[in-house]
């Protein structure tokens, strides 16, 4: 019972920092139509800012984020303007935009392996470390509760952009028919833009924590790449909510494989949920059903 | 329809001049010419295929043009489609492509994108609330779940949200009953007069859209054929035999 409950709060700290980078590559997914590979790069990009503002610089923790949320964000839009924009003024066929960013995910891991090397490199110990008692169950790392509580933040933000701000309904517009938006009067270029610089701050957020977690190497992106594919594919692409329940799913059955089987079987579990979901289900949870009628 | 006195003197508001658009080695149009002047409802008439749609694409900046210009009050139009809108053209597009996940007073205020002011938005948003009582009783309802009619006036609506000076229709009638595309149509009409919108129609459906309009142009196969006065084509042999089926008793 002490290890379910305890490991119920671990896969839901861990599901909601996926959820911040799955969020980030569904939004990218539901305008464009493409599987954005490159989006793990953006939080390696986010985590080393993070890291180098703190060690180097030796500032506090709040500058050293807020350097590594908008630097990720600008790099992400300049990802986009470099690989992406050229391509999708050329073809409407996005699967040379999905080979591109497996180029500039190679690309970005790899300007971290020759400027500054490949070593494992931990955070400076920024975050609470405690332990604290939940209701004598189970015992939860403070950094833990932390992320959770950060990437609700940050999730309840998106939502309220999304929903209440004129680019947010423009975006939730664009998800539907990005021809059509730009026909609203939308500047279709701006808002691709807004969005990778969104997805890129998402990443970030979910990087700094990451590099907490698991410390910071430049492969980190490609792993948590292929977890945020998952997840948006369990929760169904391009769907924000699908996004975070699928991220949530994939934390908690994590966490329960490592705690009930081993550690190992956690990726085994992940790949085993991704082929299940598309047997099953194959527009994933929440996948777009409303139809237009013709 | 009543008499329109067009002063050929006066400039027109929106002019298309020798128009061009290539799809890669096909010419979807060569060489267009067409004017619509301020207050009028102009058609354009033709069967498949004959570059509608093309038409009101490469003057919304959705396609890009190979060849001639498009002005408006002289001016020439932008090339990007945000632009367009901005600049006072909008469109009703073909199939409608109202936002089907956005609820109705949502679509409403994409349309009105462009403007700045939010007392605008409210006060244009009225207008086409008297035109299209039916969408404001429907205001909070998802647009995917309207009727194909209630979708086309959403769509029509949504254009005039951004204030356009020219209003572009493609292909209103689309897979509409024909009771529906009647009631369409009157709206088109009250467009017209009440907000003096000048309007540009593309249409398969010839004998709705001369009813419609003032003047009317037959699109073929990428060029204008023949241009007149409406009701005077409505009545010419060659356009009964090709577009209207044929002359009736």
């Amino acid at each position: 019972m002490d290890t379910i409950v305890q490991q119920l709060i671990n896969g839901l700290s861990l599901g909601s920092v996926y959820a911040l980078i799955a969020v980030g590559y569904s939004l990218v997914y539901s305008i464009l139509l493409f599987s954005n590979f490159a989006h793990g790069g953006f939080l390696v990009i986010g985590g080393y800012i993070c890291y180098f503002v703190l060690r180097s610089m030796e500032m506090s923790i709040w500058v050293a984020a807020f350097a590594a949320l908008f630097g990720a964000g600008v790099s992400a839009v300049l990802v986009e303007k470099l690989a992406y924009r050229p391509i999708r003024e050329r073809t409407p066929i996005t699967l040379y935009m999905l080979i591109a960013s497996m180029g500039m995910s190679i690309v970005i891991e790899n300007i971290f392996v020759v400027t500054i090397g490949g070593r494992f490199r931990a955070l400076p110990p920024v975050f609470p470390s405690g332990l604290v008692d939940f209701m004598g169950v189970a015992t939860i790392n403070q950094s833990d509760l932390l992320s959770l509580a950060t990437a609700i933040v940050f999730l309840v933000a998106l939502q309220l952009f999304l929903s209440k701000t004129k680019w947010g309904l423009a975006i939730r517009a664009a998800s539907y028919n990005l021809r059509v938006a730009g026909l609203m009067g939308v500047n279709v270029n701006r808002l691709i833009s807004i969005v990778f610089f969104v997805a890129g701050l998402l990443a970030a957020v979910g990087g700094i924590f990451l590099s907490v977690k698991y410390t910071l190497y430049p492969q980190l992106g490609a792993m948590i790449t292929t977890k945020a594919f998952v997840a948006a594919v369990i929760g169904g692409l391009g769907s924000l909510p699908g996004a975070v329940i699928g991220s949530l799913i994939l934390g908690l059955a994590e966490m329960l494989a490592a705690g009930f089987i081993s550690s190992q079987f956690r990726d085994l579990i992940v790949f085993a949920l991704l082929i299940i979901t598309l047997i099953v289900r194959p527009t994933g949870l929440f996948g777009k059903s409303v139809g237009e009628k013709v | 329809m009543s008499e329109q006195n067009v002063e050929t003197t006066k400039k027109p508001l929106l002019s298309v001049q020798n128009l061009s658009v290539n799809y890669g080695a096909i010419r979807a149009l060569k060489g267009a010419d067409l004017d619509v002047y301020a207050g009028e409802i102009v058609a354009v008439i033709g069967a498949n295929g004959a570059g509608k749609s093309t038409l009101m694409n490469a003057i919304m900046g959705d396609v890009p043009r190979a060849g001639g210009q498009i002005l408006l009050d002289g001016n020439p139009l932008p090339a990007k489609s945000f632009q367009v809108v901005t600049s006072g053209v909008s469109l009703s597009p073909e199939g409608r492509k109202v936002f089907a996940p956005l609820s109705v007073y949502e679509n409403l205020e994409m349309g009105a994108f462009p403007l700045k002011d939010r007392s605008a938005v409210e006060e244009q948003m009225g207008k086409v609330f008297t035109l299209f009582p039916r969408l404001k009783e429907r205001t909070a309802q998802y647009a995917g779940t309207l009727s194909g009619g209630e979708q086309q006036m959403l769509a029509i609506g949504r254009a005039l949200m951004a204030k356009p000076r020219v209003l572009l229709l493609d292909e209103p009638s689309l897979g509409l009953a024909p009771i529906i595309i009647n009631e369409i149509f009157k709206e088109l009409t009250e467009v017209n007069k009440k907000l003096g919108m000048t309007i540009l129609i593309v249409e398969q459906n010839a004998r709705k859209a001369l009813l419609l309009s003032h003047r009317a142009y037959v699109l073929q196969t990428g060029s204008i054929t023949m241009e007149g006065q409406s009701k005077d084509l409505l009545h010419n042999p060659e356009i009964e035999e090709a577009y209207l089926g044929g002359k009736k008793k």
